[in-house]
């Protein structure tokens, strides 16, 4: 028999308090009992990063993450991203870089771009090319991705500058 | 031609956002994994653990009785009038197996149920009693006189009519399907050679990895058949699907919404049979989705056997090439009689030649399907062919950049008789990768070798056929009362950016703004007719249908505008849906709402486009355009481990014209980290069982952004000779061709020790030393 179990947890900034069966893997449970597809199902084996969103910041491969680990934790999804109609700076990055193809990668990429750039608003070439190692982009071959979170840590440095209050 | 008759180009050439951005960017983009309709059931297949077999017996009732099951598929629930059967020139691929399982993952029976969970435990109560058969898991296995026959009786197959020096035969030997021949000039040609060489070399197949798995949900209503499904040819499975099922075709609806990525491999039926299928059996929608595992055992690209006998004079001039080139079909045809069809016509690769004679097999083996894949056949040749061009060179103590230059052919040229020209100026290319790489640098003054370590430069260049052949296009676009502009076509959006391209060229023709262009999804009732979106094709072929559709739009209006202001349409000029005369502007939508009411007009221009046919050239029709890759690159090999590290490399295509360069580039950097991979690494590897040892994305590699050398460039070259509007060609395939060769030939001017086989690991380079040495 499945157990059930208790989740709250907040998703894209909106608590959540659900009853799941215990096995419930994050990524179904966002995409098929709340509705956020932008996480996609790609190996289903933890390799491609298809599935990225964030837990707590850090990203997570959703397909091979129990809903439960996510207790009490702040999720994000490439849904979260834009506020009040403006783009994150890493998405309107990858849009000026046509830093994308098919789109299947592109919502983990962005995520894990965020998550690093959270980490180290400055990194150098090689620190965006191992971070971005952990997903898999069969379409780019990575150098136009790269260029744009390059590009996204510049403007995103320029606007803190211009305005160290505001939020990343 | 086509452009704005007084102003500069402003959006071919601009690198405006994708037409896809914003959904992908923010995750509204919605693909088939997505789709779900209410009632819809889940599919699952009992696939072969054995790569050949006969049923003896299958036992599908308990499964039948399990919770959740609504239909269990047996080839016996097939109603006989249906023909279950499918495949492109041959017929040869069941909806599930009859009696004889062919490879590992060849599809049992299927099951339909409330969840894929439910499927999943319900294919474990069924019982199949299987009798193996011998396997034959490579391209010698299945040739050798003992091997068992994969088709004892012949499939239903055809072969298409050919122009000059071009034939074919169905089933010419044991376990070869097809065979293209292709033969110009006489073969007396070998005779006058002052050497011939023979080498022979090995290609290793890889999957092509699309991220969004192979899907579909079909629904089965009253007389209907609705698909939404990840599909790059939408129209002629919506063909094969009538035949199959026996359903006229304007009763199936082919929905394709975005594509996760195919490099092929989304071509033709994939889940879509056992889908429609079940949903017929159970009158519910049914969801078909497969997981990455059985993608690896659902297509696959081409590995091969080239064995190349090459004629030359004594100065390096090419004469004759007599070619054997025998491709692993794997189980069942799929489009392995069109690769070999291409494989066997580019062998010659862009030289000029007294004499072709080539024969290319496509042979079936125990392992999963080969079908479309980037390249297509061209990726082969050009390993083998540009491989064997600096083998010769050296031999003869010619340097391989001159030799390639005594034979390229020249801008305007004919590939064979009976082609079309060259349109790209060969020289000016190589010449490019060549100083890029420092390959004039090394010659003047070639590096010593440090301690273990030898450096060396490569070249090549791959070649293809693009625009596929034979190929219609139809376009239709539409302009409101407002100037929103609606572009129909069939081209499907698998990532390389057609819709933006095509966008675009229906602004410039339209002087309109890019963003006022919109492209509804593909749906293959309302949508005109379209072969598929394969080949490279978008930008040379359905771009001008769509130039043609724009332009007829266009005189449509000036000559409305013409009898509203009673002035000959020439004084008249269409800008950003407003008419100048002279001085003077007119806008449309007073003029629209004047003549046809309130509630407005649509103008509506039909576009067509196919290269005429000719039956003197080979495959019927002229090749649309030719899609060149030209690739320069730096190794420095460890003599002592066989390491090879990539100092630089450079990788260029010619766009003719970049409709949109930043997509271009991209095209041309992701096929070249493929061909990287491909040279390096990557491949599906098969025991002599028949088993794929690395069906599994944990163990099967493909590149990550770290394996792609830091030194890594393309350039887009836009030499401006394109059949397209305005002066483009195709991309997106060119630069996977020459990195293999490319690679190889560095390495054998570092060492001069020669790899003939793919991939190039540590292993394969200490032993070509060893071999080297030993000589």
């Amino acid at each position: 028999m499945v157990s059930y179990l208790r989740l709250h947890f907040t998703v894209n900034g909106t608590p959540q308090a659900l009853r799941i069966p215990a096995n419930t893997l994050l990524l179904d449970l966002l995409r098929d009992r709340i509705g956020l597809k932008g996480a996609k199902v790609g190996c289903s084996r933890g390799v491609c990063g298809a599935c990225t969103v964030l837990v707590d910041g850090q990203p997570v491969a959703g397909c091979s993450t129990f809903a439960f680990q996510a207790q009490g934790a702040m999720v994000e999804t490439i849904e979260g991203l834009a506020r009040d109609g403006a783009l994150h700076p890493v998405q309107q990055a990858f849009i000026d870089h046509a830093a994308l193809q098919c789109g299947y990668c592109t919502a983990g990429m962005i995520l894990l771009a965020k998550a690093l750039l959270a980490h180290d608003p400055d990194p150098d070439r090689a620190t965006i090319v191992e971070w971005l190692s952990s997903n898999v982009c069969r379409c780019t071959g990575y150098q136009l991705i790269v260029e744009a979170v390059e590009d996204a840590a510049r403007r995103m440095r320029q606007a803190a500058q211009d305005d160290p209050g505001a939020e990343a | 031609m086509n452009s704005c008759s007084d102003v500069e180009l402003r959006v071919v050439g601009a690198n405006l956002p994708r037409k896809d951005a914003i959904e992908k960017v923010t995750g509204q983009a919605l693909y088939s994994t997505e789709v779900s309709l209410p009632g819809m059931l889940h599919a699952k297949v009992l696939r072969s653990p054995r790569a050949h077999a006969r049923i003896r017996s299958i036992d599908v009732s308990a499964a039948e009785t399990a919770p959740g099951v609504h239909a269990v598929l047996t080839h016996a629930d097939i109603p006989k009038h249906f023909m279950p059967v499918y495949g492109y020139f041959i017929k040869d691929q069941p909806l599930v197996a009859v009696d004889h399982l062919r490879y590992v993952g060849d599809i049992v029976c299927a099951v339909a149920a409330e969840s894929e969970a439910a499927a999943v435990e319900a294919l474990a109560r069924i019982r199949v009693d299987y009798e193996d058969l011998p396997v034959a898991a490579s391209i010698g296995a299945a040739l050798a006189p003992e091997a068992a026959e994969l088709f004892p009786e012949a499939p239903p197959g055809i072969v298409p009519a050919y122009g000059d020096g071009a034939s074919a035969i169905l089933r010419p030997g044991k376990n070869i399907c097809y065979q293209f021949n292709y033969t110009t000039g006489p073969p007396s040609a070998f005779e006058r050679c002052d050497h011939v060489f023979e080498d022979t070399f090995h290609f290793s197949r890889m999957h092509h990895y699309h991220l969004e798995p192979f899907v579909t949900v079909a629904e089965a209503r009253a007389d209907r058949i609705n698909l939404w499904s990840a599909c790059q040819n939408p129209f002629p499975l919506r063909k094969e699907l009538a035949r199959m099922f026996k359903v006229p075709e304007n009763r199936i609806t082919v929905n394709v919404p975005f594509i996760g990525a195919g490099f092929g491999a989304k071509n033709n039926c994939k889940t879509e049979p056992v889908a429609v299928m079940l949903a017929m059996m159970t009158g519910r929608p049914v969801r078909f989705c497969l997981t990455m595992e059985e993608s690896f055992l659902t297509n696959t690209q081409h590995a091969a056997i080239l064995k190349l006998r090459t004629g030359v004079m004594a100065d390096g001039r090419f004469v004759a090439r007599e070619s054997d080139i025998w491709l692993d079909a794997g189980a069942y045809s799929d489009a392995s009689p069109l690769v070999a069809e291409k494989a066997g016509y580019r062998i010659p690769g862009p030289y000029r030649w007294k004499h072709i004679d080539t024969r290319c097999y496509c042979v079936m083996t125990n392992t999963s399907p080969a079908g479309p894949f980037r390249g297509f056949g061209g990726t082969q040749t050009t390993w083998a062919g540009e491989s064997q061009l600096d083998m010769i060179a050296r031999r003869l103590g010619i340097d391989p950049y001159e030799m390639r230059l005594k034979n390229l052919l020249k801008l305007g040229e004919p590939f064979v008789p009976g082609e079309s020209g060259i349109d790209s100026d060969l020289k000016e290319g190589l010449d490019l990768v060549a100083r890029e790489v420092g390959y004039f640098d090394y010659r003047k003054s070639p590096p010593k070798p440090k301690g273990v370590k030898a450096r060396g430069v490569g070249l090549s260049i791959g070649f293809k056929d693009g625009g596929g052949v034979n190929k219609p296009a139809q376009a239709r676009i539409k302009v409101s009362t407002n100037g929103d502009i609606y572009l129909h076509c069939g081209t499907v959006e698998i990532g390389q950016g057609a819709r933006t391209a095509l966008a675009a060229f229906a602004a410039e023709i339209l002087c309109a703004p890019y963003e006022r262009v919109s492209l509804p999804e593909i749906n293959t009732d309302y949508l005109p007719f379209d072969q598929g979106t394969n080949a490279s094709s978008a930008i040379a072929v359905m771009g001008q249908a769509v130039a043609c559709a724009a332009d007829s739009v266009k005189k449509q209006v000036l000559e409305f505008a013409a009898s509203q202001l009673e002035c000959p349409a020439s004084e008249l000029v269409l800008d950003n849906w407003t008419i100048r005369q002279g001085e003077k502007r007119h806008p449309m939508v007073p003029m629209i709402m004047r003549y046809y009411g309130g509630t407005g007009f649509e103008f509506t221009g039909e576009g067509y486009y196919k290269a005429p046919s000719d039956h003197h050239a080979p495959l019927e029709a002229p090749c649309v355009f030719w899609e060149i890759g030209w690739g320069g690159v730096e190794v420095e090999v460890d003599t002592e481990t066989g390491q090879v590290k990539i100092l630089r490399l450079v990788m260029s295509g010619d766009t003719g014209r970049s409709v949109n360069p930043l997509v271009c580039r991209g095209q041309e950097d992701g096929a070249a980290v493929m061909g990287i991979a491909q040279t390096l690494f990557e491949r599906m590897i098969y025991n002599d069982a028949g088993q794929l040892l690395n069906n599994d994305p944990l163990v099967y590699r493909v590149p990550l952004a770290e394996d792609v050398p830091a030194s890594f460039r393309s350039i887009t070259q836009e030499q401006g000779h394109g059949p397209g509007p305005f002066g483009a060609k195709g991309a997106g395939e060119a630069t996977i061709l020459p990195v293999a060769s490319a690679v190889a030939n560095a390495i054998e001017d570092a060492t001069g020790a020669r790899i003939t086989e793919l991939p190039i690991t540590p292993e394969r380079v200490l032993e070509a030393l060893t071999r080297q040495q030993a000589k």
